[in-house]
């Protein structure tokens, strides 16, 4: 059937594929320039990198689906952790009870931050773009002052034995499979949808949109929280440049490179993680093959603009199908 | 016009996966001629207009024909070049330029002072004014367009066709939004370029229009042209029986309400600018009409009622369990649907499937209790059913609503309103830009409806349609109530008799 087949082509199916592919193809070079590539090590190092960006990519997903922005994820990040490290190494000495609290305090801290951001977007109606682009240089002036001069004390190992690579694995498969199940088949997910989709249709059919605006940002702060336990962990300790602002671009690149529309309505959180995946690995791939910095840059730009082109122009190819 | 102006389309075909939007469509126009095309939402109409606009392009072995000369419209600017204008039914304009920059927008260039950067503003606004002075029609050329009313915006639009040198105008439904007074100087313009040798295709869903305005009418059903007539051969029953094959009976309103069992009061309710100390009742099972002219606040008073826009003093009560008790309007909500006016504004989601928007009145019950999971089967399951009963046409419940046509999507509205099942149901111009056929399917399904007890109320700019429609009239003029009529005393004067006064 000619239906069955434009189903199968259409829609997110062929973004999907081609992003296997590409994810294929990139592990290729990588095996074939790398030697020893593809060992046990490797990948499972490879996953762990990719967590942080896949943490931050299925936070902002929820905001671009809303047709929001927030690019004070990075920031957000650093600045939760400061808190939380500033917090966990004011102790004489520092136990297993004080590292827990201190992640429920990242965790609480991250949430605050997207707070403030959905109460200026939703109840304020300030532009996400600027509201975030503040929040960023809050947030990173935040984490410059508690971080001190001398920078903050590192924790205990423990920290990072609990949060090893395999740990970290296992919450990056595990929390963008709740979150894109809490997306695509709950109530509170379909809102989100609706919203992104026509947000004024949303609120005569009964919708609390602020509120929806309000919580997609609370979670884009609390997953920015998530990737800061993961970085910590990396690092033993927590300092305001953890957060460089052009990861930024990274992580609204993998959730534009997984088909997340920036127009809002469209996306899923498993594709964006798939981007984050792919974003990672041509850093890696560049970085191995030993391209200047310099390039790397240009390259991921390019990236960007070619998915945002393809996923333009498939809106504009089906508005011209259209009757 | 110097050449004699002829235009022809032979054997035009358009297929789009797997439907045929166009069967061989073959008409021609000669100058002067007002010709009418009709048929009902999804016939072809639109196809039509955008294969003339450049917008699609038909299949092979069509052929346009102008001045005898076969000519192939790629894109826009060749349909222009072609002197092929549009006007189209949601009047686009910039909204934030002047009026003599719209009207000619489309060539600048040709504005240019020779050898520098800058336009000549002084020619082009006495280009502009003479455009707009041939149409009768004093807007200040320097007027900013958001300034500018709905019918005024379209003078700009038709001003800016004849600048480009339009020959053969297209106007897809020009009046859907105009007020009564802007409509009849509309006519008057219409005429007045038949009489100066232009071809003008006119679309519209009201008939009486089309008699009044057109020299010969094409029917399209279907995709295919069922009829190619003068219209002094031709009646309405006809008319629409050529558009649908067969005639849709609207039902008569038969039942009297039941008078003392009051759902809804409302006392005094005063918006910021409009609505200005209206008070009503609505009964059980009523069917209470709301009728006024353009901008006389009847939005404005749905949207005050149901708390989308500030209400700055009033009393809501709601009949609950028989007794009448004050309401706040985020409760009210729950019991009541609202059809609002502007379907692509906020009536549908464009971009999502049927089923998902049947169900986002009352998406809360297909959620399992606390973090509510989706149960989509009978989501989907739910959708048929109101589907069916309110006859949406669609492959079925997952189809893109943007891939319906108007009429369509508003039933999946409509569908919508229904599976919440409220105790009232607001609607604001339930069949605009409905054809006939789906316009009675939705007149019947209301009567159904409030004979099971849902009380509605309606705004309709159709005097026609809300005297069939209604048990009972109230009218408004400059936001206030200026009276009530009964279904025994409904006439034209009696509705316009608060609103003139």
């Amino acid at each position: 059937m000619a239906q069955d087949r434009i189903k199968l082509f259409g829609q997110s199916n062929i973004q999907l594929l081609g992003m296997l592919g590409a994810i294929v193809a990139m592990l290729l070079v990588l095996s074939f320039t790398v030697d020893n590539f593809m060992t046990w090590t490797n990948i499972t190092n490879l996953l762990a990198q990719v967590a942080p960006i896949a943490f931050m990519a299925t936070g902002i997903t929820f905001v671009l689906i809303t047709g929001g922005m927030d690019i004070s994820g990075p920031a957000v990040m650093a600045a939760s952790s400061v808190i939380a490290v500033a917090f966990m190494t004011s102790f004489e000495v520092t136990t297993g009870v004080h590292l827990v609290l201190g992640c429920i305090i990242l965790l609480i801290a991250g949430g605050l931050f997207g707070l403030i951001n959905g109460l200026a977007i939703a109840k304020l109606k300030m532009v996400p773009l600027v509201v975030t682009l503040s929040m960023m240089t809050v947030a990173t002036g935040l984490a410059t002052v508690l971080g001190g001069a001398r920078g903050l004390p590192t924790i205990p190992s423990t920290y990072a034995h609990f949060f090893n690579k395999y740990t970290v694995i296992a919450l990056l498969i595990f929390i963008p499979l709740v979150l894109d199940f809490i997306l695509v088949g709950t109530l509170f997910g379909r809102k989100v949808y609706y919203v992104g989709n026509n947000e004024e249709t949303a609120r005569i059919s009964g919708i609390n949109t602020d509120n929806v605006v309000l919580m997609v940002y609370i979670i884009c702060g609390v997953s920015a929280a998530l990737a800061g336990i993961v970085n910590v962990a990396i690092i033993s300790t927590a300092r305001a440049t953890m957060g460089s602002q052009s990861q930024i671009l990274d992580v609204v690149s993998a959730a534009v490179i997984g088909g997340v529309s920036v127009h809002g309505g469209k996306g899923r959180v498993r594709d964006a993680c798939l981007g984050a995946f792919l974003i990672v690995g041509v850093n890696n791939v560049m970085n191995m093959i030993g391209v200047s910095d310099y390039y790397t840059t240009l390259i991921k730009g390019s990236i960007i603009i070619f998915a945002m082109g393809i996923s333009s122009f498939r809106i504009y190819y089906s508005s011209r199908k259209r009757v | 016009m110097e050449n004699k102006l002829t235009f022809q389309l032979n054997n035009i075909s358009m297929t789009f996966p797997g439907v045929k939007a166009l069967n061989n469509v073959s008409f021609s126009a000669k100058q002067g001629e007002v010709l009418g095309l009709v048929g009902v939402n999804g016939a072809g109409k639109s196809t039509m207009m955008n294969i003339l606009g450049g917008l699609l392009q038909p299949d092979k072995g069509s052929e346009i024909i102008i001045n005898g000369e076969k000519v192939k419209i790629k894109n826009p600017r060749v349909a222009e070049d072609l002197g092929i204008a549009f006007i189209q039914q949601e009047v686009a304009a910039f909204e934030t330029m002047n009026v003599y920059e719209n009207v000619l927008a489309s060539d600048f260039e040709k504005w240019r002072k020779k050898g520098s950067l800058f336009l000549n503003k002084k020619a082009m606004k006495v280009e502009v004014a003479k455009h707009l002075a041939a149409l009768d029609c004093h807007i200040d050329v320097e007027a900013p367009t958001h300034s500018l009313t709905v019918g005024e915006k379209q003078m700009v639009q038709i001003a800016r066709a004849l600048s480009q040198g339009g020959q053969i105008l297209l106007f897809d439904e020009p009046t859907a939004s105009l007020s009564e007074h802007e409509t009849q100087k509309l006519f008057e313009i219409i005429n007045n370029l038949r009489s100066q040798g232009y071809i003008i295709f006119y679309i519209s869903h009201y008939l009486d229009e089309i008699f009044k305005m057109c020299d010969s009418v094409v029917v399209l059903r279907d995709g295919q042209k069922t009829g190619e007539v003068p219209i002094s051969e031709i009646n309405k029953e006809k008319l629409v029986d050529m558009m649908i094959g067969h005639f849709i009976e609207t039902a008569e309103r038969k039942v009297a309400r039941d008078k003392d069992d009051v759902i809804l009061r409302v006392e005094n309710i005063t918006g910021v600018k409009y609505p200005k100390n209206i008070s009503f009742d609505l009964h059980k099972g009523e069917i209470l009409g709301v009728w006024g002219l353009l901008g006389s606040g009847r939005s404005e008073l749905f949207n005050t009622l149901l708390g989308f826009d500030k209400m700055v003093e009033g009393k809501i009560l709601l009949n609950q369990d028989g007794e009448l008790e004050e309401i706040i309007q985020k409760n009210l909500y729950k019991h009541v649907g609202y059809l609002t006016e502007g379907r692509h504004y906020n009536g549908v989601f464009l971009d999502m499937t049927i089923a998902e928007n049947i169900t986002s009145s009352d998406l809360e019950r297909f959620a399992s209790k606390g973090i509510g999971i989706l149960n989509n089967k009978k989501e989907k399951e739910e959708s048929r059913k109101y589907m069916k009963q309110v006859n949406v046409k669609a492959v079925d419940e997952n189809m893109i609503v943007s891939e319906l046509s108007g009429g369509n999507q508003q039933k999946v509205i409509i569908s919508k309103w229904m599976l919440k099942d409220p105790d009232i149901l607001f609607m604001d111009e339930p069949t605009k830009g409905v054809d006939v056929g789906a316009k009675a399917e939705i007149q019947n399904l209301i009567f159904d409806r409030s004979e099971k007890g849902v009380s509605f109320v309606v705004v309709s700019s159709e005097l026609e349609e809300i005297m069939n429609l209604c048990d009972r009239i109230i009218v408004i003029a400059e936001g206030k109530l200026v009276g009530e009529v009964n279904r025994d005393d409904f006439s034209t004067e009696a509705l316009m008799a608060g609103i003139v006064k």
